[in-house]
């Protein structure tokens, strides 16, 4: 293969297609919503970032001010968190818009992440979200099959293919240089997003150190890899197809199977195929499981009334009064403990359902590069399911450390003969309260995330090297005419 | 005449792959959505069924303790199912249509979400509603875009006017086939799910069909007025997929954003926190207050006294009141919002048919966010009327047995929205009017 060959066809069309007067125009609107989705992005993201840091830190200060008081009504005072976003979310919203905002994190008891940005929305909400990956993965895809479709077609309907093969050039040649061609006029588009997405990295820092740089990297390369399989595809189609009515079809068709009824469809029978426990179930298997267990709510809890026993007797004590820590603690550091680990096996079971379901769009990643680019995407967005489960078992994580130092308070300083949590009898001082450490959120590490998506990224390695044996080998049985 | 266009209509390639893919997706669709329905009912039954038991363990657990059975004691109210949601699934796979509550501060526990994948949530559904909206648009855009022009490309157009009828009859023969097919095609999905799906047929399904259908007829008469704009096949092929993508992809999803971005529901955030601190405080402040605030709103209760030292239940019930009561402001600002969102999505979605079939389909199937937020105002009545039965027996220390549990079963929530005919059907209509005039006035001199 000639290399001067192949860059003087792929800058006959990039010079042909950049002054046809269709692609100015398509480029101007392209570049002003992007610009418009971007500011307007990063507007909602600082202006929740600042809600969410507002309630936060308002939610702490109710926290801190609360007075002396018995530790257990601290325990249910409990905190809220607030979920903070991803700073690249502003590229790839993701899940975002589904995933809950705010947890209360208290004792006993695990709550729901609530007030998810849909459930406070209209049905609108469901024709998608608006950020610039959704520009990079359906509607560019849309305009490099319109720019390239007749890249080849066009040559044969005019009858120059002909002459340019006469004169010398093999298919390969022509191949290769409309694929490059064609790229570069999507490179046109993609590069100002890409720039978008770069100044994000650059500008916010200061909220995470979650190697947003590195990620940023990694996103540009994914992106630029599956616009190259898009163009080869896009050329590949048009040096097939009889006419360039056939060729724009052909891809057409191929966005709306691949872009749009392929993922709806995987997702949804994944669903069917592993459907996941009501939450009504979901809450009975815990409580089943508490009742073989034990429950220590139950004053005549069998297994709580002998580890009762039994503690009576390493003390060498008749009553639970006579015991040197307050038994209530501890009956509730042990309850604590105990539906803990409960709740974190069947979260865990509902989790690896979620999984199966998602296991059908997962692995259909190889077959389709539109979902490999979404998984990867979000995934180093910060905005994937993996992201949020892991959002999740940190609060509760937190959850279940704030409510046992609540019961290890009451088991030092509260007496044996308090009876209730009321009045300023059994107290104890509120610097406890603010020694606790706030919340802190970190975002699944890079590495954690990579080894979601290795499948995805494979996945490109596999359809680039596809794509060129395709333009090498099947391109000598072209036919010209 | 109409045996040979039929023909030429069967033999192309395009129909029986359209019909193929929508009749796969459509069966996919129905069961989707019938699923969603089992399993929305299964939970209502097993709720149904819960209730009665955990009603039995804990009066047993805390026979003498009235004051703290009610603490642990639970209610369901439910917002039934329809079967016509599995249509149109809407909001209703985002929010919780159980919801199972204490008597104690109500604005803790009603916003608790259901266990949903959300990458499902994501990705959304694939309901019949989306197939119509989403799909039937592309399938009357593949048929239609070449009618004219196709004739045109081949020179077969010029035989036809040679004919000597009327070559505006003869495309509008054309045109009623492939409406006729659409229609047909529509008709056997929705005759499935009303037999799959064992939807009555009332009005509400009846709406559903004709607002399906006037959209149809929407596209369609896009299509005539492009397609009589008399440009090439090509031409016509983008800007009608460049009016879908437009219609059902774009503008959507900036409304949706400008809406969001418009009216954000931060209140959500202060009205959490601050139920929560309203009635924790009350632990550490005047008694006497408290109680003030307790009797004012209800002074039915003065009656019942505070006594003067240590734990009381008609103590401990004020301060879960006063949760709800000292974030009423909040709540009803957060309310507020959502009711601008809704209102201004309706307005906007007037003007644009994909937006406005989406919206009342899920108005009429009982699954839009209205519906839900009905749904949440009336658990507040419901909690309020449990509540106002429990205080008095709480604060008298009644036995648990005295009172007759048989009663408390799960409750269902009765729907009282009103689907707006006007508002939902003229504008489309109207739409569909003009582009049709439009077209043939244009056209006059040619089919003349």
């Amino acid at each position: 293969m000639r290399i001067n060959l192949v860059i003087l066809i792929c800058k006959q069309f990039f010079k042909k297609t950049f002054f046809s007067k269709g692609l100015f125009v398509l480029l101007t609107l392209f570049l002003i919503v992007l610009t418009y989705i971007t500011v307007n992005g990063w507007y909602t993201f600082e202006e929740h970032h600042h809600v969410v840091e507002h309630h936060q830190g308002k939610e702490r200060q109710s926290w801190e001010a609360n007075p002396d008081k018995h530790p257990h009504r601290m325990a249910h005072f409990g905190s809220f968190v607030f979920r903070i976003q991803h700073p690249l979310s502003i590229f790839d919203s993701g899940i975002e818009s589904y995933t809950g905002n705010a947890i209360f994190l208290e004792a006993h008891k695990q709550h729901t992440a609530n007030f998810s940005e849909a459930s406070l929305s209209t049905g609108l909400m469901r024709f998608g979200d608006l950020n610039i990956a959704i520009l990079l993965q359906l509607v560019l895809p849309l305009i490099i099959f319109f720019i390239g479709y007749a890249s080849i077609t066009s040559e044969k309907e005019n009858g120059t293919l002909k002459v340019i093969y006469i004169q010398g050039t093999s298919i390969k040649e022509v191949l290769f240089g409309k694929t490059l061609g064609l790229f570069l006029i999507a490179a046109l588009f993609f590069i100002p997003a890409l720039i978008a997405l770069w100044s994000i990295s650059f500008i916010e820092t200061h909220t995470v150190n979650s190697a947003l740089v590195l990620r940023a990297l990694l996103i540009s390369i994914s992106y630029v890899l599956f616009f190259f399989i898009l163009c080869c595809i896009t050329v590949i189609i048009s040096g097939k197809s009889e006419n360039s009515n056939k060729s724009l079809l052909t891809l057409l068709g191929g966005w709306l199977l691949f872009f749009i009824i392929i993922p709806k469809t995987a997702q949804v029978v994944g669903n069917s195929i592993y459907p996941n426990v009501s939450k009504i179930e979901f809450k009975a298997n815990i409580e089943n499981e508490v009742l073989k267990q034990g429950d220590s709510h139950d004053p005549n809890d069998p297994q709580f009334n002998k580890l009762r026993d039994s503690i009576l007797k390493a003390n060498n004590v008749s009553d639970t009064k006579d015991l040197p820590f307050n038994y209530g603690g501890f009956l509730m550091s042990k309850g604590e403990a105990q539906t803990a680990k409960i709740y974190a096996n069947q979260h865990n079971k509902l989790i690896k359902t979620y999984q199966k379901q998602n296991s059908i769009t997962n692995s259909l990643v190889l077959f389709n590069p539109y979902l490999a680019i979404k998984n990867i995407s979000m995934g180093l967005s910060g905005t994937d399911f993996n992201t949020y489960t892991n959002f999740l078992v940190q609060t509760e994580k937190y959850r279940y450390m704030q409510s046992q130092y609540m019961n290890d308070l009451q088991m030092k300083y509260i007496s044996n003969e308090a009876k209730s949590s009321e009045g300023k009898v059994h107290i104890v001082k509120s610097d406890y309260w603010k020694s606790i450490p706030k919340f802190n959120y970190e975002f699944v590490s890079l590495s954690k995330t990579l080894k979601h998506q290795i499948l995805a990224l494979l996945s490109f390695s596999i359809w680039l090297a596809i794509m060129l044996i395709i333009m090498t080998k099947f391109s000598n049985h072209f036919k010209i005419i | 005449m109409y045996n040979l266009l039929i023909k030429q209509f069967f033999r192309s390639k395009t129909v029986w792959l359209a019909f193929g893919i929508i009749m796969v997706l459509g069966i996919l669709s129905i069961g989707t959505g019938k699923q969603f329905v089992i399993q929305k009912e299964e939970a209502i039954a097993k709720t149904i069924e819960k209730q009665e038991e955990h009603i039995k363990r804990q009066v047993k657990l805390h026979e003498n303790h009235i004051g703290l059975l009610l603490y642990y004691l639970k209610f369901s109210f439910i917002n039934p199912v329809e079967p016509l949601s599995a249509i149109s699934i809407g909001q209703s796979d985002l929010n919780s249509h159980i919801q199972n509550v204490k008597i104690l501060n109500l604005e803790g526990q009603k916003y608790d979400t259901d266990l949903v994948n959300p990458m499902r949530l994501q990705v959304g559904n694939l309901d019949l509603s989306f197939l119509i909206i989403f799909l039937f648009p592309l399938v009357i855009i593949a048929l239609n875009f070449n009618v004219l022009s196709e004739e045109i490309e081949k020179g077969t157009w010029k035989m036809v006017t040679l004919q000597g009828i009327s070559p505006f009859k003869f495309l509008i023969m054309k045109l009623g086939i492939r409406i006729l097919f659409i229609c047909l095609v529509l008709g056997v999905l929705f005759l499935l799910s009303k037999l799959i799906l064992d939807i009555p047929f009332n009005t509400d399904f009846i709406n559903i069909i004709i607002i399906s259908y006037l959209y149809i007829f929407f596209w369609f008469s896009l299509c005539f007025f492009v397609i009589l704009l008399r440009k090439s096949s090509n031409t016509n092929a983008i800007t009608l997929l460049a009016s879908w993508l437009l219609l059902v992809v774009f503008l959507p999803v900036l409304v949706n954003n400008y809406i969001i971005n418009k009216y954000p529901v931060d209140e959500a955030f202060t009205m959490t926190i601050k139920q929560r601190d309203e009635y924790h405080k009350r632990w550490d402040t005047d008694k006497k207050e408290t109680m003030d605030k307790f009797y004012k709103h209800y002074p039915q209760f003065k009656k019942y006294k505070l006594q003067e030292e240590g734990f009381s239940w008609l103590w401990y019930y004020a301060m879960q009141q006063m949760g709800d009561d000292e974030s009423q402001h909040e709540k009803e600002d957060m309310y507020s919002k959502i009711k601008n969102r809704e209102q201004l999505s309706s307005q906007i979605a007037q003007f644009f048919p994909p937006l406005q079939v989406q919206l009342a389909m899920n108005t009429i199937a009982n699954t839009s966010l209205t519906n839900h937020v009905d749904f949440l105002n009336e658990t507040t009545n419901f909690h309020e009327k449990i509540r106002l039965q429990f205080y008095p027996k709480i604060f008298e220390n009644q036995k648990a047995s005295a009172v007759n549990w048989e009663v408390y079963k799960p409750e269902f929530f009765i729907s009282t929205a009103n689907f707006s005919w006007i508002k939902n059907i003229l504008p489309m209509t109207l739409i569909t009017i003009v582009l049709i005039g439009f077209a043939v006035f244009r056209n006059f001199r040619y089919f003349n």
